[in-house]
């Protein structure tokens, strides 16, 4: 599908749509995105800004960019902001949010990191109200990228976003991608990631979706696009969602390898407390074109509350003979010998299951690729995973004596 | 400091112990022998506190106080520790963050305040230095990828770390070559001191070479069938356990 047709009407989606089945759709169906934030509310947040992970930090209120809130770019990087919609191509499905955005009367951000270059940025999304950000990152021939990507919501009032967001890599480049969607007020996410990847490039991406209280109601849903379209790309795909209350987070990824050589490492872990419900939808399409392709799939999820819900779905869809592939997907409850080891050893049971939490995310978070990142989450999980917290940071300083 | 009366367990519909009767005091050093399958390491685990193991009749005291009214955390904080024989790996929990959070559980209930981090570092590293353990394995996974006899020294060190009253040690020579049996048997000898005991679950005598018990006995059919000295260990690696079990029959 090309560009112009992304923009033919599109039908909301439905439960009944194989991709949609456990989005909260009642929750996205409410959202309105008609009100443009006024310059006023983009440069002026009457909020504290969480500290900056990275020396250069872009701002974006409610989808706008805040020039009053952002540094400088780096000089290695080219940013500016487009008035035209985010153009996107090869999108071809589950594009009516993607469309949404791209009616909205606001500019695409552009980044461009230059060739040979390293970047280190971040780019924070704070949403006080309803916004569609749109944002194309280009990172070219050989240049390096380290991306924080960070969506908070402030104030009382259910904060709506619809992002979308392009991201191409050109021949050997190399895009650290970091991904934190932490709620601290009622939000809505929706958001469309499409990614490029070209000949030799490489992108970890980890993502971290978590909320601050188990009574923040929060519903998120990630539609991702990832294309190997160069020999030799390779993408470590690295994320956790942790859930509790009412929340509701749901993740289509599709993974489409088009190129010789390619390679996917996808980890997903999720946690469902309370009565949250999780649903992550692993696709995995090799065309025949894709000789060479290595994929690997682990899909796990804990359901740590009698009413949570948890659907993980591993899809393969190979076409080419010369592949290999493993996919694994689980749900599964607290190991009960683990915690009767932790108890054994006179940790109280709710430490102990924060700790087996914690242990069941750490293969994601372990991936972050900036330790003052590693530390703003751990920190923010405190009131999820409290024993687990204590312990780290206890221990994190007994190992700098 | 332990008394076991008339203790019967069962694990579903199977009945696993049928009246046994123990007594432990201050300072000794118990060995429990026996077949597979005879309830031993089923005994380790009722003590401990484990779920599925229901005690049917019968009473455990421990220090005075019912043991059994407690929950698993809590026997644990009033001074039990179990070894277990297969020590499970969790990933993504730092030894250090385990030994940590269970000193200060221990601590918390004797009512003092959380260890000092210094000393807390200082204590732990000392008892790796006995246990000749590199100091690596703090930051690994509990267990996480070590090899049987180095999951068996760490749970040693766990044990010297939190200097339990009694300690429940669950087939811990199984899986050691000598040098290594040598180390896990100092680092108990370390532990022995008149206000602790120590109760050994093993199959071999060996363990007995580097840790001399002060009581030999012999757990068969869900109950202590024969009670001795040390003498007894040497007569069950000679002669088996054929001769008691059909006494026993």
């Amino acid at each position: 599908m090309t560009t112009s047709s992304i923009t033919a009407p599109s039908r909301a989606p439905t439960n009944r749509d194989e991709n949609w089945k456990y989005a909260n759709l009642r929750a996205l169906s409410r959202v309105s995105f008609d009100v443009v934030p006024s310059d006023q509310t983009t440069n002026k947040v009457n909020f504290e800004l969480p500290a900056k992970t990275t020396e250069c930090r872009l701002v974006l209120v409610d989808g706008q960019f805040s020039s009053a809130l952002s540094d400088a770019p780096p000089h290695d990087a080219e940013l500016k902001l487009d008035p035209r919609p985010l153009q996107i191509e090869g999108v071809s499905i589950d594009h009516h949010y993607l469309n949404l955005n791209r009616r909205a009367r606001h500019e695409t951000l552009q980044l461009r990191v230059l060739p040979r270059q390293s970047v280190e940025l971040e780019i924070l999304h704070v949403a006080t109200g309803s916004g569609q950000p749109a944002i194309e990152v280009q990172v070219e021939s050989g240049a390096e990228l380290t991306l924080i990507e960070r969506h908070i919501a402030l104030g009382t009032a259910t904060a709506a976003t619809n992002l979308a967001l392009d991201i191409r890599l050109a021949e050997h480049a190399k895009l650290h991608l970091a991904r934190w969607q932490h709620y601290a007020s009622p939000a809505v996410y929706i958001e469309t990631l499409n990614l490029g990847l070209g000949v030799s490039s490489e992108c970890d991406l980890t993502q971290i979706t978590s909320a601050d209280r188990s009574d923040t109601v929060v519903s998120s849903r990630s539609t991702v696009f990832v294309t190997h379209a160069g020999e030799g790309a390779q993408l470590h795909w690295n994320s956790a969602v942790i859930a509790d209350g009412q929340q509701q987070h749901d993740a289509y990824v599709r993974i489409d390898h088009q190129a010789r050589r390619v390679q996917t490492h996808q980890l997903f872990r999720g946690i469902a407390s309370g009565r949250s419900k999780i649903g992550f939808n692993g696709h995995m399409l090799v065309g025949a074109s894709a000789h060479g392709t290595h994929s690997g799939q682990s899909l796990k999820t804990l359901l740590a509350g009698h009413e949570a819900e948890a659907n993980v779905r591993p899809q393969l869809e190979i076409y080419t003979n010369e592949v290999t592939a493993t996919h694994g997907a689980t749900v599964g409850k607290l190991d009960a010998d683990l915690l009767f080891y932790l108890l054994s050893r006179g940790i109280d049971p709710g430490t102990a299951e924060s700790l087996l939490k914690w242990a069941f995310v750490s293969d994601v978070l372990t991936h972050l690729p900036s330790a003052e990142l590693r530390h703003q989450i751990e920190a923010s999980l405190v009131r999820q995973l409290p024993g687990a917290i204590a312990a780290r940071d206890s221990s994190a300083q007994e190992k700098d004596r | 400091m332990l008394e076991i009366n008339a203790l019967q367990t069962r694990i579903g519909d199977k009945e696993i112990l049928r009246g046994l009767n123990l007594t432990v005091k201050a300072g000794e050093v118990h060995a429990i022998m026996g077949p597979n399958g005879a309830g031993k390491s089923s005994l380790a685990y009722t003590l401990a506190g484990r779920p599925g193991y229901d005690v049917t009749s019968g009473s455990v005291r421990f220090e005075g106080a019912d043991l059994l009214a407690l929950a698993p955390e809590e026997r644990a904080q009033a001074g039990l520790f179990l070894g277990f024989q297969y020590p499970v790996e969790i990933p993504g929990v730092n030894n250090v963050y385990l030994l940590k959070a269970a000193l200060n559980a221990a601590r918390k209930h004797r009512g003092l305040p959380e260890v000092d981090a210094f000393e807390f570092l200082t204590l732990v590293r000392e008892k790796m230095r006995l246990m000749q353990m590199d100091e690596a394995f703090l930051s690994r996974g509990v267990n996480e990828g070590f090899s049987g006899g180095e999951k068996k020294r760490n749970e040693i060190l766990q044990m010297l770390v939190l200097e339990p009253k009694l300690a429940l040690l669950d087939e811990t020579d199984s899986g050691l070559d000598i040098d290594a049996l040598k180390v896990v048997a100092n680092g108990v000898n370390s532990l022995r001191s008149a206000d602790r005991a120590v109760v050994l679950v093993t199959h071999y005598q060996r363990l007995l070479d580097y840790i001399k018990p002060d009581v030999v006995h012999v757990l068969a059919r869900g109950r202590i069938i024969k009670t001795g000295g040390p003498e007894l260990a040497l007569e069950l690696e000679a002669r088996g356990y054929d001769w008691l079990l059909a006494d026993a029959a």
